[in-house]
């Protein structure tokens, strides 16, 4: 595993414009810095149409910011699922199969990137592996992808939804959908259970958070 | 099982062509962005079948088929619903559909818009509130391929009354269900045609 400590670093000028509490309303969306997100959408060479996952609900600012790319957007809004609440009650195996039933592309999808936000905090151990084994497939060896982590439980995550405004800039809105019981992992434990990636970039955010950038490890590619 | 072997019985649907008259200030509620001379198809008017619109066409009732285009600009207004694809130069969704959707220019969807399929469009606006679930296809213009014709161009206005066509009465000045309409009723006009069956 990278030495993802040496990556890690505050973001100084974060607090000023992110207090970290939802907005009550849609109208209320704040935005938030991110110095990771910049390098992630890149077109793919040779002028390839780019292929996106994004987990959770489309927004108007991600639509628009994407429309400047030959792109195609998944929008896979699992919070939305009643079963993502309850999903710790299941059997891995039907962890399993849920996973496989929702990441569902057209055949031949190979996603360039993965804009997961807050969504691997809210599964268990054995739902995470879950997830990455039924994600495996549609990944190709130079995906790459984006989320938060939280280590610990003390690390208040807020029930809410992300959208992109520009190449340095979240919007950070209020999700209607009931908040799942949240899973902290720490680098460790999320980098033997997202076996699909390696960290490349992680920043300790002044909330606690842990903004982190992945690449498709190479390993889970080869045959 | 049992709906498809009762349709089987039916006489074999006629075909016939159906009008919608232009949109009338005075009749039905008015749509939001209609040029004038768009096709109506009212609250209350409920379709099977397929709809191929040469003008504007404003949809406020229900249809359900395998496709809905125009050549211009087709609206679902917030009483719409389609259950079917949608095609047209420009696509605007207050209201509901279920179906993939291709705007040759543009898609929209509206704060009041509710869509779920697949979009496909140079250019995709969503609106705050807008709900939609599926995938979005986007080609920004100066990267896009000339457009292919929006909609392909009927040689005759037909409609074929679906026999298991099921129909509402017809608002004024919006489109009345092929089958429900007697030959009087019936005009030759080449803005809208219905085709289902």
């Amino acid at each position: 595993m990278p030495e993802l400590k040496h990556a890690l670093s505050t973001v100084p000028s974060a607090s000023a414009t992110y207090d970290g509490v939802a907005p009550k309303s849609v109208d209320e969306s704040k935005k938030q810095p991110s110095k990771l997100f910049s390098s992630l959408i890149a077109p793919p060479a040779g002028g390839r149409r780019m292929t996106l996952l994004e987990v959770g609900a489309a927004l108007p600012e991600t639509v628009d910011y994407l429309s400047r790319y030959k792109c195609r957007i998944h929008f896979l809004d699992l919070y939305s699922e009643p079963m993502l609440q309850q999903l710790h009650e299941f059997s891995p195996k039907q962890k399993a199969e849920w996973f496989r039933e929702v990441l569902v592309f057209p055949a031949g999808t190979k996603l360039d990137v993965c804009l997961f936000w807050d969504f691997l905090c809210y599964l268990d151990d054995k739902a995470l592996r879950a997830f990455n084994d039924a994600l495996r497939p549609w990944l190709h060896q130079d995906t790459r992808s984006h989320g938060f982590g939280v280590r610990h439980l003390a690390i208040k995550l807020n029930n809410q939804r992300y959208g992109i405004i520009d190449d340095t800039t979240l919007s950070v809105r209020p999700c209607q959908a009931l908040q799942p019981k949240t899973w902290p992992h720490t680098q460790v434990e999320m980098h033997d259970m997202m076996s699909c990636f390696d960290f490349e970039q992680g920043l300790l955010l002044p909330d606690g958070k842990l903004e982190m950038l992945l690449r498709a490890r190479p390993e889970a590619f080869r045959n | 099982m049992f709906e498809r072997n009762r349709n089987k019985q039916q006489k074999s649907p006629q075909r016939e062509e159906a009008r919608v008259a232009p949109q009338s200030p005075s009749l039905g509620s008015p749509p939001p962005v209609a040029s004038q001379g768009a096709a109506v198809i009212g609250p209350g008017v409920e379709i099977s079948g397929d709809v191929n619109a040469t003008a504007d066409l404003v949809i406020n009732g229900k249809i359900k088929g395998s496709i809905v285009q125009g050549s211009h600009t087709v609206e679902i207004g917030e009483q719409g619903q389609v259950i079917a694809r949608v095609r047209a130069k420009l696509v605007k969704v207050s209201g509901e559909v279920r179906g993939d959707i291709i705007g040759d220019e543009k898609v929209m969807i509206t704060r009041t818009g509710r869509a779920l399929g697949n979009i496909a469009a140079p250019r995709v606006q969503l609106d705050d509130g807008a709900l939609f679930k599926g995938s979005i296809d986007m080609t920004p213009v100066e990267t896009a391929k000339p457009a292919a014709p929006a909609v392909e161009k009927p040689a005759a206005a037909t409609a074929k009354a679906p026999a298991s066509a099921s129909t509402r009465e017809a608002t004024p000045g919006a489109a009345a269900p092929a089958s429900t309409l007697n030959k009087d009723q019936v005009r030759k006009e080449p803005s809208l045609t219905l085709k289902s069956g």
